[in-house]
């Protein structure tokens, strides 16, 4: 007998409490020591009715529409029910009645004092009394039988005695109880209980059992007991068929026996293990209400009663799940984000329990009880009862389960499926919605307005205002379709009504920014299906429907697409171009729910970025919100407050941002969330004190809450740096988004975004580096960008941490390189069509290299593209290979086809790049071949001093040269510096580029091959053949000097950059090609290049700027070096 | 002082409003104001506020003690006192007439507020004039009274001092009296 155990709600002051049903089993009516009698719709019931009835209530009993209750004062009274108008005293004691109780007719009541006296009275007329006297201490409970002829009592004297109540005289008498002077002070209040309609059994607790007497012989014939109960068992009730018998203890426990099989059918354990005082079945048998001495009141939920010990597993096993439907539609039906669900679906999960979710499916506090019960049990045990103690070692693994095997451990356990038992799917809803049941709700809140339906009696009518009042003036609508669900946008209010059976299900639209005339459309769907979410993006309007669809209308109302969703839909957003759907991807089990989420992109990039993957949840529970930022990023918040978005620089995955919950003051406090926004960083949304959300009036006002990352240790100055930069980093993600969707980004925005992480990395750099962790210093520092990395190596080298700023600038190389890497490909990411096209020749001749290298006329034709197209680096590369190749084509061929499809992945690695190759070509070789030894000369010309200077920096470390490796050690940095050095100037080249960024495509790649000339320049010459430009500057040079006498080197070459570049593209095109030719022709004439190579090195301006940048650094010592090299990059 | 001059400085208190229009940053002398996003609670002082209202441009969120619950405690406590108990405001019956004349529709039980509002204003200067009495008659030199608002200094200053100057004009007078009839005893 599988059952939900409810959570408990407060619903009196602490004291005893007593509760019952009403005849028809609507309502749950309790006393309490407050003095009032709430009568309760449901365990959900927000607005109990009260009826004071008397400063204390110790007990009651109703029937027939008339309440009895037993006060303080000593009386016991009526009221009518459900008004609870006084109706009447209808006895009065010397002291206040302990119990009372109707026979079964309810024509009497008895009522049990605590001055020794049992009395029962006529309801019809209360003169007719009949006085029980024969306890001697306090009455504690009094029961009738249900044929009216006996009436059983217990007492604090010890006594349980049965009586003939039309002799008044005691029939039998049993000392069963222990003895106490009051009732307070009674071990067990000991409600007794006469089996209904049979009327054969008397149910007496005592102690930790049940003791049952049979009718007329008076003679105990059946004892029921649990192993788990501990502790007396304070009150008992029967189920209406009279099979089941429930008992309450006072330590919590809930048991449940079938009288015949004495089998324990259900247990359950009070949330807190506070004492069980009131305990009444459903008249139809399937609920449980029980309260306890802190005014708490719960339920026990779909109890079967009608399933006997004999029925099926199979029986069972669908019987279970379908009262859960039946329990979720009563109560739930319409409010899906009511605690309701999270409490229903969680609950059914504690019934069955295997023992892998044994932990889990406890609640916490209930196990801690459980284990120590078993605790003091297994301490109580005496040494004989080894095999209870077996028996109770075999709960304690099975604690979850609700059928134990009674103590007769040869009773066969019974098939039943006590497997994971499943979640009952949580109902669609709008998100930004209240629920539907209220008279007043909001039927959507957003980032645009409100819209709030009212269904009372006067009006049935939807508002719809704006927030901003510029969208549209306020709405008022009379809802004569009964809409349901709606959305609001800037565009269109859409909103939907259920079908009915006359009545198709009707999706109308408002379309207020419509410039015709006509600014309403709607839709009637078809024949059975019905709306069950809806959602406005821009420009078009989605419902998902009750057959598993999902309609496409455009704003207007077009229809335009349908498409079939893999499950019942939960809810749907819009935003844009964005739709993103939520829905049920399977059971989930254990109060879990198995959704999925698919999110499309329309528009003219028309696609699904997300393929319904599974959306995750919070543990045990469900969505509660879902939508997007106001900057467009896929968002949703669960039941359990945890707000998670999308992160899409981590393929698409779900970060958690913030909980909602934490910001919360009281345990029943939650926030209700109206919007989210990236950009400024703000959880817009309405703190419901005591609710999931807010009532319409008083208009309740937003509040705001910060992200905040669940990282670890946020309370260290590390981890809040983490925290905010790691967050500024996902909240900023939607720029490179909307960028690449085609919007407008605020440029300004990103770039304090970037700056505001940037100065977080560099401030965790100072933070790491106080702390001696360098190597996280370096970690920090591989994502800074690479002008923070040269502050950070400046801050390094401050504080005398040579090996990390050693380190760092290493690192800031890498980056200066893989910098240059990508500006080739970004420029081909940006001009694809383009390059299309030029590639058309390109691909066909690369592919020609794949087959036929041979050729030398593709070769050529093949090179002359790769240098126009890829710039000054790979010409560079291949300076050096076309010497080769003019030796010997085939040689070019294979050095060439690794090498020329190679640079886009090779800088999407951001590994290699095409300056590092050359470096690392540039370095062996320089053993072997003759233009090395060019390179060696001009790199001594240029920084002789270089590797001594290291080499006393190394030494100033105390560690390098001590190692015998100081060699290669040494020259490794100095071609780091090196390159660095290099990309230090080309922001300047940089600079120069926007001037012409107007020029023609092949101007344009021109470019790129062109400021590098002038900056890295001196790297080219080491190993390269001339450029065009180089060419073109030989020849020029003595009419630029003519022209200019007064310029310097650098001047010389910047104007002579300036003058190349005014010429045609086919002047140039020449140029480059004159140098190609002549690369080529001079292959084979080392010597004769070198010369040249020599000579231009000296006229080449670069060298010299190399020089005095070498000068510099001899002047300076190490750290001065490393800093003005921090300096120098600025 | 003129009251509307005590009137003036409160308007300078800030206050919540929702605005339902939208607006990026003002500058203003007094300091920045805003962004203004419609729906979103924004701080502005009590002169915009007004100005925004009487144009239908906002909500105004009534301040944290304009609430029935906590003035009528106010009221309580200001009545079991002998001594002026702090206010909320320095300037709570500026504010009060202020958005109640202007903003009825957005304070809930506006009719209440200014009700209790004006019993704990009465019992306060019911209390003022008690002090000034005795004052008076006891011809103090001076006396100390805290928690006075502005306004509530405003209202009983001129009265006090054009008292406070009679009464000593004609003590003089009685000196000056006594001594010129001593002069023409001379």
């Amino acid at each position: 007998m599988p059952c939900e155990r409810k959570t408990m709600r407060y619903g009196h002051s602490e004291g005893h409490t007593d509760v019952c049903f009403d005849d028809t089993g609507k309502y749950i009516v309790t006393c309490g020591s407050d003095g009032d009698v709430r009568i309760w719709e449901s365990l959900d019931d927000d607005d109990p009715k009260s009826i004071n009835v008397g400063e204390k209530a110790y007990s009651l009993a109703l029937k027939n529409g008339k309440l009895v209750t037993a006060a303080s004062n000593n009386t016991v009274q009526i009221h009518t029910f459900p008004e609870g108008d006084p109706d009447g005293i209808l006895t009065r004691f010397t002291t206040n009645a302990t119990h009372i109780t109707y026979n079964s007719s309810g024509s009497r009541v008895a009522a049990g004092s605590s001055d020794f006296m049992v009395k029962v009275v006529e309801m019809s007329d209360s003169s007719q009394q009949k006085t029980l006297r024969g306890h001697n201490a306090p009455v504690l409970s009094v029961t009738f039988d249900p044929k009216d002829e006996f009436l059983a009592s217990a007492s604090c004297d010890g006594s349980v005695a049965v009586w003939k109540i039309e002799e008044q005289t005691q029939v039998i008498s049993w000392p069963l109880l222990q003895k106490s002077n009051d009732v307070i002070n009674a071990k067990s209040l000991c409600r007794l209980a006469w089996q209904p309609k049979a009327a054969k059994l008397l149910a007496v607790p005592v102690e930790t059992t049940v003791q049952l007497y049979q009718r007329d012989s008076w003679a105990h014939v059946n004892t029921l007991s649990d192993d788990l109960g501990t502790q007396a068992i304070n009150v008992v009730a029967w189920s209406p068929c009279g099979k089941f018998l429930a008992a309450g203890s006072i330590g919590g426990l809930l048991t449940v026996w079938d009288v015949e099989s004495k089998l324990c059918v259900e247990r359950q354990t009070h949330e807190k293990g506070y004492t069980v005082c009131g305990l009444a079945w459903h008249p139809s048998g399937g609920q449980i209400a029980y309260t306890d001495t802190e005014g708490c009141l719960g339920v026990l939920d779909g109890l079967s009663s009608s399933s006997s010990s004999s029925s099926t597993t199979a029986a069972k096993s669908t019987k279970a799940p379908a009262s859960y439907d039946d329990l979720f539609d009563d109560d739930d039906d319409d409010r899906p984000m009511d605690e309701g669900v999270s409490e229903g679906a969680r609950s059914p999960a504690k019934n069955p329990g295997d023992e892998d979710d044994d932990d889990d499916l406890m609640p916490a506090t209930g196990r801690a009880r459980n284990r120590s019960a078993f605790l003091d049990d297994e301490n109580s045990l005496d040494t004989g009862s080894l095999k209870l103690g077996l028996d109770k070692f075999v709960d304690d693994d099975d604690v979850g389960s609700a059928i134990v095997p009674p103590a007769a451990a040869a009773a066969p356990l019974r098939p039943v499926y006590d497997g994971p038992m499943p979640t009952p799917p949580q109902k669609a809803f709008q998100p930004g919605s209240t629920p539907a049941h209220l008279m007043h709700r909001f039927m959507m809140w957003n980032s645009v307005g409100i819209v709030r339906g009212y269904n009372d009696d006067q009006d049935n009518a939807i508002d719809v205002e704006f927030h901003d009042t510029a969208v549209h003036h306020a709405m008022h609508l009379t809802n004569s379709l009964g809409h349901t669900v709606a959305d609001l946008s800037q565009e269109a209010v859409l909103l939907a009504c259920p079908g009915t059976d006359e009545l198709a299900s009707k999706l109308q639209c408002l379309h207020f920014s419509s410039w015709d005339t006509n600014k309403e459309w709607m839709v009637d769907l078809p024949k059975g299906e019905d709306v069950r979410a809806l959602c406005l993006g821009q420009g078009w309007a989605a419902a998902a429907t009750s057959a598993l669809m999902l309609r496409l209308f455009s704003i207007g109302g077009v229809q335009r697409e349908l498409f079939s969703l893999p499950g019942p839909v939960v809810c749907m957003a819009g935003h844009g171009e964005q739709l993103l759907v939520v829905y049920h991807r399977g059971t989930g089990f254990d109060g879990e729910q198995a959704l999925g989420v698919q999110l499309l992109q329309f528009g003219h990039k028309r696609r699904q970025v997300i393929h319904g993957e599974p959306l995750p949840l919070s543990r045990r529970s469900h969505l509660s919100w879902l939508g997007f930022t106001a900057e467009g990023t896929p968002c949703f918040i669960d039941s359990e407050g945890v707000v998670r978005l999308l992160n899409r620089s981590l393929g698409n995955m779900w970060t958690p941002v913030c909980n909602t919950r934490d910001n919360c003051k009281g345990k029943s406090d939650h926030y209700w969330v109206v919007g989210v926004h990236e950009n400024p960083q703000q959880l817009r949304c309405i703190p419901c004190k005591g609710s999931r959300y807010p009532p319409t009036l008083p208009r309740p006002a937003v509040a705001i809450l910060p992200f905040k990352l669940p990282l670890c240790q946020t309370t260290t100055e590390k981890g809040q740096m983490e925290e905010q930069y790691w967050r500024s980093v996902l909240l900023h993600n939607h720029y490179g988004f909307l960028s690449s969707s085609g919007y407008e980004i605020d440029e300004e925005g990103q770039s304090q975004a970037q700056k505001e992480q940037q100065e977080l990395l560099m401030k965790m750099f100072a933070l790491s580096c106080k702390l001696e962790r360098e190597f996280r210093c370096v970690e920090l520092a591989e994502l800074m960008t690479q002008n923070v990395v040269t502050l950070a190596i400046r801050y390094a080298s401050r504080s005398r941490r040579m090996a990390l700023a050693q380190r760092l600038s290493d690192l800031a190389l890498e980056k200066a390189n893989q910098l240059q890497g990508e500006e080739p490909q970004e420029e081909e990411e940006e001009e694809p069509l383009q390059y299309t096209r030029r590639n058309t020749g390109y691909g066909q001749s690369s592919s020609e290299l794949g087959t036929d290298r041979q050729h030398s006329s593709h070769r050529r034709a093949q090179e002359e593209e790769v240098d126009e197209e890829e710039g000054q680096e790979e010409h560079m590369d291949e300076g050096e290979v076309a010497e080769r190749q003019g030796l010997n084509p085939f040689a070019k061929g294979t050095a060439a086809s690794p090498e020329k499809p190679s640079p886009k992945p090779v800088s999407k690695e951001g590994r290699v790049n095409p300056f590092k190759v050359s470096s690392g070509l540039g370095r062996p070789g320089s053993a072997g071949g003759q233009h090395r030894v060019t390179n060696v000369l001009d790199s001594m010309i240029s920084s002789s001093r270089k590797p001594t200077a290291l080499l006393s920096s190394s030494g100033s470390t105390g560690k390098l040269n001590k190692t015998p490796v100081l060699k290669p050690l040494a020259p490794r940095p100095k071609t780091k510096t090196q390159s660095t050095l290099l990309h230090m100037s080309a922001p300047k080249a940089a600079n120069k580029k926007p001037a012409e960024e107007r020029e023609p495509a092949v101007g344009r790649l021109k470019q790129t091959e062109a400021p590098p000339p002038a900056s890295p320049a001196e790297n080219v010459d080491h190993m390269k053949p001339k450029t065009g430009f180089q060419l073109w500057l030989e020849e020029n040079r003595r009419i630029l000097l003519a022209d200019n006498p007064e310029l310097e080197e650098t001047d010389v070459i910047k104007e002579a950059m300036g003058r190349f570049r005014t010429l045609s593209a086919d002047d140039r095109l020449s140029w480059t090609e004159r140098a190609k030719g002549q690369s080529g022709d001079v292959a084979d004439m080392k010597k004769r290049k070198r010369g040249e190579e020599e000579s231009r090195g000296d006229e080449n301006g670069q060298s010299e700027a190399d020089e005095t940048s070498g000068k510099k650094k001899k002047t300076l010592d190490t750290s001065a070096k490393l800093s003005a090299f921090a300096f120098n990059k600025n | 002082m003129d009251p509307s001059e005590v009137e003036f400085l409160a308007e300078k208190e800030v206050v919540k409003i929702i605005p339902n229009f939208s607006l990026d940053k003002i500058y203003l002398i007094g300091g920045d104001l805003g962004p203004f996003n419609p729906g979103l609670p924004v701080d502005v002082p009590v002169w915009l506020a007004l100005n925004l209202k009487q144009r239908q441009k906002c909500r105004i969120v009534p301040p944290e003690w304009m609430d029935v619950e906590k003035l009528e405690e106010i009221r309580e406590l200001e009545r079991k006192e002998d001594t002026f108990t702090p206010v909320p405001s320095p300037y709570y019956m500026e504010l009060t007439k202020l958005l109640l004349n202007h903003a009825s529709d957005n304070i809930p039980k506006a009719d209440e507020i200014r009700t209790l509002v004006k019993d704990i204003w009465d019992t306060r200067i019911a209390k003022l004039r008690l002090s000034a009495d005795s004052f008076i008659s006891q011809q103090e030199a001076h006396a100390k009274l805290d928690n006075l608002t502005l306004m509530e200094i405003n209202t009983t200053r001129s009265f006090l001092l054009d008292t406070l100057n009679c009464m000593f004009k004609l003590r003089s007078n009685l000196q000056p009296g006594s001594s010129g009839g001593k002069a023409q005893d001379h």
